[in-house]
């Protein structure tokens, strides 16, 4: 124990974002982190929950960390496999839970990009993916969570293209613009958790990790974050038994909690 | 050609810069889609050919070309390889995802495309698509969601002319898809704004499955995607199979039957269709070979170029493709690995510890 390695950011954000996902929930898995703290949490304090996979799978038994939403270990034994259009229709019927979502940037309303940076869309500075199912998790589940690296170049005060519809222009914006569900509920970084201000929509700190201080995280945000009044609670981090179950059970290759070039 | 005179969403013809729309219109001319499903023979014949032959006779120059499967799962890949063998041209590329533009029918023979996903999940976004968006190799014609391309699919397999949906909502999308307009349910006094998804009804799809008989009734399991869907909206069908069974097997084994066989019009047979990529039950992906490709789609286009060749062009046939990525002992351990990760055969004791590609790897280890 005492050899073992410290924690690196993505474990954190791995871990913390496996506490975002309560026991029973039908739950909506994105690609890369999602998948690392869905499985995590199943393994932990959630093994009641089901899992939902745009490409038709879910509910699979427990095997390894899939490559992507539509590899084996998303249907392994599921007790049906769907098509794409049935499987995000439980999210518009109300029948899934939370999804867990990442983001290329993110605005304070929980807007998402995931399609382009740049200022032209015919002549991007860089293509990203896409949607996906970016837009149609965002839009039809009931709660949304979004997890990923926290920098002012992707806290954004205007993200350059609206893959996905948080809360819009705040408020009850996203009510009124015919969407489904609550919307973003809360963002994963590696600074800290944050939720939305209940009237302006708008993202709050909710705790921040070791070692950061609000001004830091503010530093590393290129919007202003609502910062709650009194102290602001440190976040949970995982004990060394979870780092065991997350290094050696959930993902032992390495594909997502490893850092790059380490 | 065109039944309908169409109206898009200007906003988006406007930001996408599309000068003429006529190139639009075939994909969602539903009635155009539904003579030419008409006009075929419907009877129950034998439809088997060579998938030289299948794509020779039934992809033309500037089809609009559909995807299946879900990147490197069930991905008709080797069809996609010989549309590039013979020399297809001024294509169009809709599928969720269209992540296949990248390694299927590449973009010199796909100008264009109905973009929704292209990257490779874990691996990031995929520069190679990038580049090639900002050189203007291939032009973006719409800009999807998953689901909302799902229901596009759907809707023509149910034979609708469009959905409304609730995805797409307050984001870009329907600012940059001039199929997609937000209306409001007419069912609805205070309003209840909705997309509209009309239905999409591509040129050519081919589907890869476990098994058809020779009048195409297919049958496959793992994620169907949007293939059920595509198999339906689609004008022409090309199935592929691992095997060609009997109609009594179909018939007796009617559980996993998917798709009926009248808008088939050919069926291959074509063990290791969906190689390098994965099968369900029956062979796992050559991971490492991915690997290479993603390192070389970063690299950008000589290193395309050189893939394109070595693995296309160079390649007679799927058999070719087999004996550069293994030979025998890659066809046994993927089997092998497959059946293990789906819990068909007994997993304990399988490793799937791998050393992933790096330059260093050996030129002819691909699994």
């Amino acid at each position: 124990m005492a050899e073992s390695k410290p924690m690196n950011p993505l474990e954190m954000l791995a871990y913390v974002l496996s506490r975002q996902i309560n026991d029973h929930e039908v739950v909506y898995i994105g690609t890369g982190l999602p998948m690392v703290a869905g499985i995590l949490a199943k393994k932990t304090h959630a093994p009641h929950i089901t899992f939902v996979y745009e490409s038709g799978g879910q509910d699979p038994i427990e095997g390894g960390m899939p490559w992507s939403v539509g590899g084996p270990e998303t249907y392994r034994k599921s007790p049906m496999i769907l098509e794409m259009p049935y499987s995000f229709g439980q999210a518009a019927m109300g029948l899934v839970d939370t999804g867990f979502l990442g983001f290329a940037q993110l605005d304070m309303y929980g807007n998402a990009n995931t399609t382009m940076i740049g200022e032209e869309f015919t002549n991007p500075k860089v293509r990203l993916t896409g949607s996906g199912g970016n837009n149609d998790v965002a839009s039809l589940c009931e709660k949304i969570v979004f997890v990923g690296i926290q920098s002012p170049q992707k806290f954004v005060k205007k993200c350059d293209f609206i893959t996905s519809a948080g809360h819009l222009t705040g408020g009850n914006a996203r009510q009124e613009s015919g969407l489904l569900g609550q919307g973003p509920i809360a963002v994963v970084s590696t600074a800290g958790v944050y939720d939305f201000e209940p009237d302006t929509k708008r993202m709050r700190i909710k705790t921040l990790h070791p070692g950061v201080s609000p001004e830091l995280a503010q530093l590393a945000s290129g919007f202003e974050l609502v910062r709650p009044a009194g102290e602001i609670p440190v976040t949970e981090i995982p004990n060394e038994e979870i780092l065991e179950i997350l290094r050696h059970e959930v993902d032992p290759q390495g594909f997502f909690i490893s850092m790059p070039g380490a | 050609m065109s039944s309908f005179q169409f109206e898009y969403n200007q906003e988006a013809v406007k930001n996408l810069k599309i000068e003429d729309t006529s190139i639009l219109d075939r994909l969602v001319d539903y009635r155009h889609a539904r003579e030419a499903r008409h006009k075929k023979d419907h009877s129950q014949r034998d439809k088997r050919m060579s998938l030289s032959e299948a794509v020779a006779e039934y992809v033309q120059d500037g089809d609009i070309l559909g995807y299946t499967g879900f990147g490197y799962v069930r991905t008709s890949l080797q069809s996609d390889w010989e549309v590039i063998r013979q020399g297809k041209k001024g294509l169009q590329s809709i599928g969720s995802p269209n992540t296949c533009q990248s390694y299927g029918v590449t973009f010199g023979n796909t100008p264009y495309t109905h973009a929704s996903y292209a990257g490779a999940e874990m691996r990031g976004y995929d520069k190679y698509f990038s580049d090639n968006i900002k050189s203007g190799r291939v032009k973006i014609l719409s800009d999807w969601s998953h689901g909302l391309m799902g229901l596009g699919f759907k809707a023509a397999q149910l034979g609708l002319p469009g959905v409304f949906a609730k995805s797409g909502l307050g984001s870009d999308l329907v600012n940059y898809n001039p199929y997609l307009k937000v209306m409001n349910n007419p069912m609805v006094k205070n309003g209840d704004p909705c997309v509209f998804v009309p239905a999409l009804c591509p040129d050519i799809t081919f589907i890869h499955v476990h098994a058809a008989d020779m009048y195409g009734n297919a049958r496959f399991f793992g994620p169907a995607v949007n293939d059920l869907a595509l198999a339906g909206a689609t004008r022409k069908l090309v199935i592929t199979a691992e095997e060609i069974v009997s109609n009594t097997d179909i018939r007796w084994n009617n559980k996993g039957v998917q798709i009926p066989f009248q808008n088939v019009d050919a069926v291959v047979e074509l063990p290791y269709g969906a190689a390098p990529g994965y099968m369900p039950g029956c062979y796992y992906w050559a991971r490492r070979w991915w690997e290479k490709l993603f390192t070389m789609m970063s690299e950008g286009q000589e290193h395309m170029d050189k893939y394109v060749r070595e693995w296309i062009l160079d390649t007679k046939d799927t058999r070719d493709v087999l004996k550069k990525l293994g030979g025998v002992d890659f066809m046994i351990n993927q089997k092998r690995l497959a059946k293990a990760a789906e819990a068909d055969n007994e997993d304990s004791g399988v490793s799937f510890k791998y050393e992933p590609w790096t330059p260093n790897t050996p030129p002819d280890v691909f699994d």
